[in-house]
C-alpha cells in the first residue's frame, strides 16, 4: 500500500500507517453539502460493524463537485463528528480528479466499476474497496449507498479469515 | 445584476459561477447526470481546477462570460 498509507490527515499530520495497513480500506470521497451527505450515517455504521475485524473508511473530503466541500479542516471535522458521530480517519482536502488529483486517485481511478467503467470519479461518496494485500477490489458508484448489500458483501470477501 | 442563461445555451467556452460561488469555464458538457437526460454536468479539465457542476437541462445557469466564438 505505498500510496494508501502515505496520505495527510485532515489535521494536517501524516496518518499513522497502521490506520490501514493490513486492512480492508473503503475510500470514499466526501462533502457535507452534498443530497448524498447523509451517506455518513452508513459508513460510520459500516465503522462500527468491521472496525474491529481489520477494516476502516477512509473519508477524503473534496471540494470538486459544486463546490459542496467549501469548508476548512477544522469546519469539516466539526461536521462530520457533531453531525454525524463519524470516528472513521479522515484525510486532508484532496482533488480525485483532473490534472493535479491526488496520486492515490490515479491508482483508484485506473479500477472499474460493476460495468467495467473505470476513470473519472462521478460525484462525491464514491467508494473504493482496498483489500487488506492492498488491491483495489470493488469501485461502487455515487448512488450505491455504504450499507447495500453489493457493499457489504465484498467487504466481508476480504476481511481476514474470510 | 447577474445574467442568467438557460443550461441548453451554456456552450463550451462559457465561464459559470455556481451556487457555491466557484467559478468555472465549461470545456465538456456531459449530455446526462447519474443517468438522468433531465441533467446535464458541466466539467472544467483545465490546468487551473478540475470542477463539475451539473444543471437541470430546463433550468437556467449565472453567466459570468460568453468564452470566445
Amino acid at each position: 500500500m505505498s500510496v494508501i498509507n502515505q496520505l495527510t490527515g485532515i489535521n494536517g499530520d501524516p496518518i499513522d500507517p497502521s490506520v490501514v495497513d493490513g486492512k480492508a480500506v473503503l475510500v470514499v470521497n466526501v462533502a457535507s453539502k452534498c443530497g448524498l451527505t447523509p451517506q455518513y450515517e452508513g459508513l460510520e455504521r459500516l465503522q462500527q460493524r468491521y472496525g474491529s475485524q481489520a477494516f476502516t473508511v477512509l473519508g477524503i473530503p473534496c471540494n470538486q463537485f459544486a463546490g459542496q466541500e467549501p469548508g476548512t479542516p477544522e469546519e469539516i471535522s466539526q461536521f462530520c463528528s457533531a453531525t454525524y458521530g463519524a470516528t472513521f480517519p479522515m484525510t486532508e482536502k484532496l482533488d480525485v480528479n483532473g490534472r493535479h488529483r491526488h496520486a492515490l486517485y490515479d491508482w483508484l481511478t485506473a479500477s472499474p466499476d460493476a460495468d467495467g467503467e473505470a476513470g473519472e470519479v462521478q460525484w462525491n461518496f464514491e467508494k473504493f474497496l482496498v483489500s487488506p494485500a492492498g488491491e483495489v477490489v470493488a469501485r461502487f458508484r455515487p448512488q450505491v449507498e455504504p450499507e447495500d448489500d453489493q457493499v457489504t458483501s465484498a467487504i466481508e470477501a476480504v476481511l481476514p479469515g474470510a | 445584476m447577474p445574467e442568467t442563461i438557460k443550461t441548453t445555451e451554456v456552450r463550451v467556452g462559457d465561464r459559470l459561477r455556481g451556487r457555491s460561488g466557484v467559478e468555472m469555464t465549461v470545456t465538456r458538457i456531459d449530455p446526462s447526470f447519474f443517468g438522468s437526460d433531465e441533467m446535464v454536468a458541466f466539467v472544467e479539465d483545465t490546468e487551473q481546477q478540475w470542477f463539475k457542476m451539473p444543471a437541470p437541462r430546463d433550468g437556467e445557469v449565472e453567466l459570468v462570460s460568453r468564452g470566445a466564438e
